[in-house]
């Protein structure tokens, strides 16, 4: 890149000051969205008494809990 | 004792703001908070995710109701490109190993639930996708809600305002609480006069119980009141009131016995 046109843009640093602001939020969300669903897949397996969660378990939660437009993309992970 | 009760439907004055009631409240020392009535939601959509996306506050007003339905069609719009670039992007992806987030940090947060006892090796890798796309959702949303406001700058409370417009966020809401502002607003307090605006004091609003009679026995008054677990009023979940007051026993003073000194006196 051209130093020219490398000062047309903001320097990153401060870039990623400001989006480290809202980054903590982020972060324990995430945990949260985990949980959230970990629990439920849980108990889904409880129910049908196994011991293991896989990836079958996350998608059904998932489409149960209203979150059905991450399935279609995820299936491509299985 | 009466309360009034402040309609979020009342005739709005030229700063969007409710007009107090004729009697202004706070005559009564003792008077409770007022009630509102909850705010008027748009009907459901097609979205289950938009179905309380942009909470309509002029319900009459065909300008602001044309905006509103623009808002939420342009968001769905841009969540439906979204979503079909995802489905594109990893059909069209040739390395599924690389991943943005940890996998041993998500199957920790996995295994912190007591329940969880074993997780598959796919378990991890799932959900890292699933947070990737989680967070480039609510990132959308929450830049939604900037472009509303016309800035540019995406902060904690366009996530907040994002979390709480969408029914599939409602396990967040208590992770991230909204600010009082748009609980104050939601209810219909904002314009009101500042006495009328219950004050939270750690999330719950208390009433004061009325001053007790002194009698001479009891310099505290009797009978001696004990405040007990604030009650979530389930109407306004944003705000916990108060309800109940638990009388006591007055509990008796001590006589000093002068039969038995006491063993630190000197005898």
């Amino acid at each position: 890149m051209l130093p020219q046109e490398q000062d047309r843009f903001l320097p990153i640093v401060n870039v990623s000051h400001i989006m480290k602001k809202v980054m903590p939020a982020n972060a324990k969300i995430l945990k949260y969205f985990i949980n959230f669903i970990t629990g439920e897949a849980s108990n889904k397996c409880q129910r049908e008494k196994r011991k293991t969660i896989n990836g079958d378990d996350l998608l059904w939660v998932m489409t149960t809990l209203g979150f059905e437009d991450y399935v279609e993309p995820l299936k491509g992970y299985l | 004792m009466q309360v009034h009760v402040y309609n979020n439907n009342a005739k709005m004055d030229q700063n969007q703001h409710v007009q107090p009631a004729q009697e202004a409240y706070g005559e009564n020392q003792y008077q409770s908070n007022p009630v509102t009535t909850p705010t008027v939601l748009p009907t459901q959509t097609s979205d289950s995710s938009l179905s309380s996306s942009y909470p309509r506050q002029h319900p009459n007003d065909p300008q602001l109701e044309a905006m509103y339905e623009l808002r939420q069609e342009r968001l769905q719009q841009q969540l439906n490109n979204f979503w079909a670039k995802q489905c594109q992007e990893i059909q069209e992806a040739t390395d599924l190993r690389t991943h943005s987030l940890p996998l041993a940090r998500i199957k920790k947060i996995m295994k912190s639930d007591e329940d969880v006892k074993l997780v598959s090796a796919e378990a991890p890798v799932v959900f890292a996708k699933a947070c990737e796309m989680f967070i480039m959702e609510l990132t959308l949303r929450a830049w939604a809600n900037v472009e509303e406001d016309q800035r540019k700058i995406i902060k904690k409370h366009d996530i907040a305002s994002s979390i709480s417009r969408a029914d599939v966020f409602d396990f967040l809401i208590d992770t991230v609480p909204r600010p009082l502002e748009n609980i104050l607003d939601q209810q219909g307090f904002v314009g009101l006069p500042t006495s009328t605006v219950p004050t939270p004091l750690n999330d719950a609003c208390y009433h004061n119980p009325p001053p007790q009679a002194l009698v001479p026995g009891n310099p505290y008054g009797s009978p001696r009141i004990a405040v007990g677990m604030p009650i979530l009023d389930q109407n306004h979940p944003g705000l916990q009131i108060h309800h109940f007051l638990t009388p006591m026993e007055p509990t008796p003073t001590p006589t000093p016995n002068p039969q038995n000194p006491s063993p630190s006196s000197d005898c």
